[in-house]
């Protein structure tokens, strides 16, 4: 007898594979982008099974709260969704070789994951972590325990990943600044 | 012992196989796509199937140290920002490609300028 999380999880799984099969199979773009909304969902499920709530809520916050209507917005401006749906929206060959090839790394996954030996999971995930600190000489490293949950994430976000997150924010600045300078109109 | 389906959210292949199945529809939608947007839906979901993975393998690859590792969230994190600039560019691009073309089939976007 399947526990309730079991069945949870598995609907869970149910619903990101079949909704991301939808985003690829869909005719019309508009309904690839819904399918898409409930797939990233999905995944937010996936990471709170995972013990990673604050990754599941930005999972929800960015991916469906913002890039998602990144896309509805370029979807709704550019394309003319009716014509696509017309034409069908792609060549007879590039959907053979698409999906062979994707069959084909899906097969090498499979075999890679088959061969994999894996630890059980670790019981003692909720509790604070407390580990002896290698990393002591290092400035920025914690200096005394390492933490589980959102305080760990932010430990690690402000010291031993301080340099990448610094590179991340500039990332993102240069991001607007090109996004703005692409599309805007020339002033003559 | 080999995992069985009644294992459910303890076995770290479920998240592999659910990733793998992600990163192949990913895949297809890439390759076979005209639509730019459409082939953008496809990195995402490649994006996605990687952060799922990194998540799992904090969660499940470091039982000898009896905890959680939290390295492999904090790399979702990253993929998250940068799914989010790519989104945002790439977009950008859209709009601009459609403004001088009146399309953005990609096959038929073939000229760097009018």
């Amino acid at each position: 007898m399947p526990s309730v999380a079991t069945v949870v999880f598995w609907l869970i799984a149910l619903l990101t594979v079949g909704s991301a099969v939808m985003v690829v199979t869909a005719k019309n773009i508009l309904h690839a982008a819904f399918a898409l909304c409930l797939s990233f969902l999905g995944v937010a499920g996936l990471y709170v099974f995972l013990h990673a709530d604050f990754v599941a809520a930005v999972q929800l916050i960015v991916y469906v709260g913002g890039i998602l209507v990144l896309i509805m917005f370029a979807v709704m401006f550019s394309s003319n969704v009716v014509e696509d749906t017309a034409e069908g929206g792609r060549s007879r060959i590039g959907m053979i070789v698409g999906g062979l090839v994707a069959l084909a790394v899906f097969g090498i996954i499979v075999g890679i994951i088959q061969k994999l030996s894996v630890p059980p999971p670790s019981s003692s995930t909720a509790m604070p972590l407390v580990v002896a600190n290698q990393h002591a000489a290092e400035p920025f490293a914690p200096t005394v325990s390492v933490k589980a949950g959102e305080t760990g994430i932010g430990h690690l976000l402000m010291g031993q990943y301080l340099l990448p997150f610094e590179f991340a924010s500039i990332l993102l600045l240069a991001a607007l600044i090109g996004a703005v300078v692409i599309v805007r109109k020339e002033i003559t | 012992m080999p995992p069985s389906i009644l294992d459910g959210p303890d076995a770290l292949v479920n998240y592999l196989l659910i990733a793998g199945v992600l990163f192949s529809c990913g895949l297809f939608a890439m390759i076979s796509r005209r639509n730019a947007v459409g082939i953008l839906m496809g990195v995402e979901l490649i994006l996605n199937a990687a952060g799922i993975n990194f998540v799992a393998f904090a969660r499940f690859g470091h039982a000898k140290l009896n905890g959680q590792h939290l390295d492999g969230q904090v790399f979702t994190l990253f993929i998250i920002v940068l799914a989010a600039a790519e989104a945002a560019v790439a977009l950008a691009l859209v709009l601009a490609v459609f403004q001088t073309h009146k399309t953005i089939a990609l096959d038929e976007v073939d000229e760097l300028k009018q």
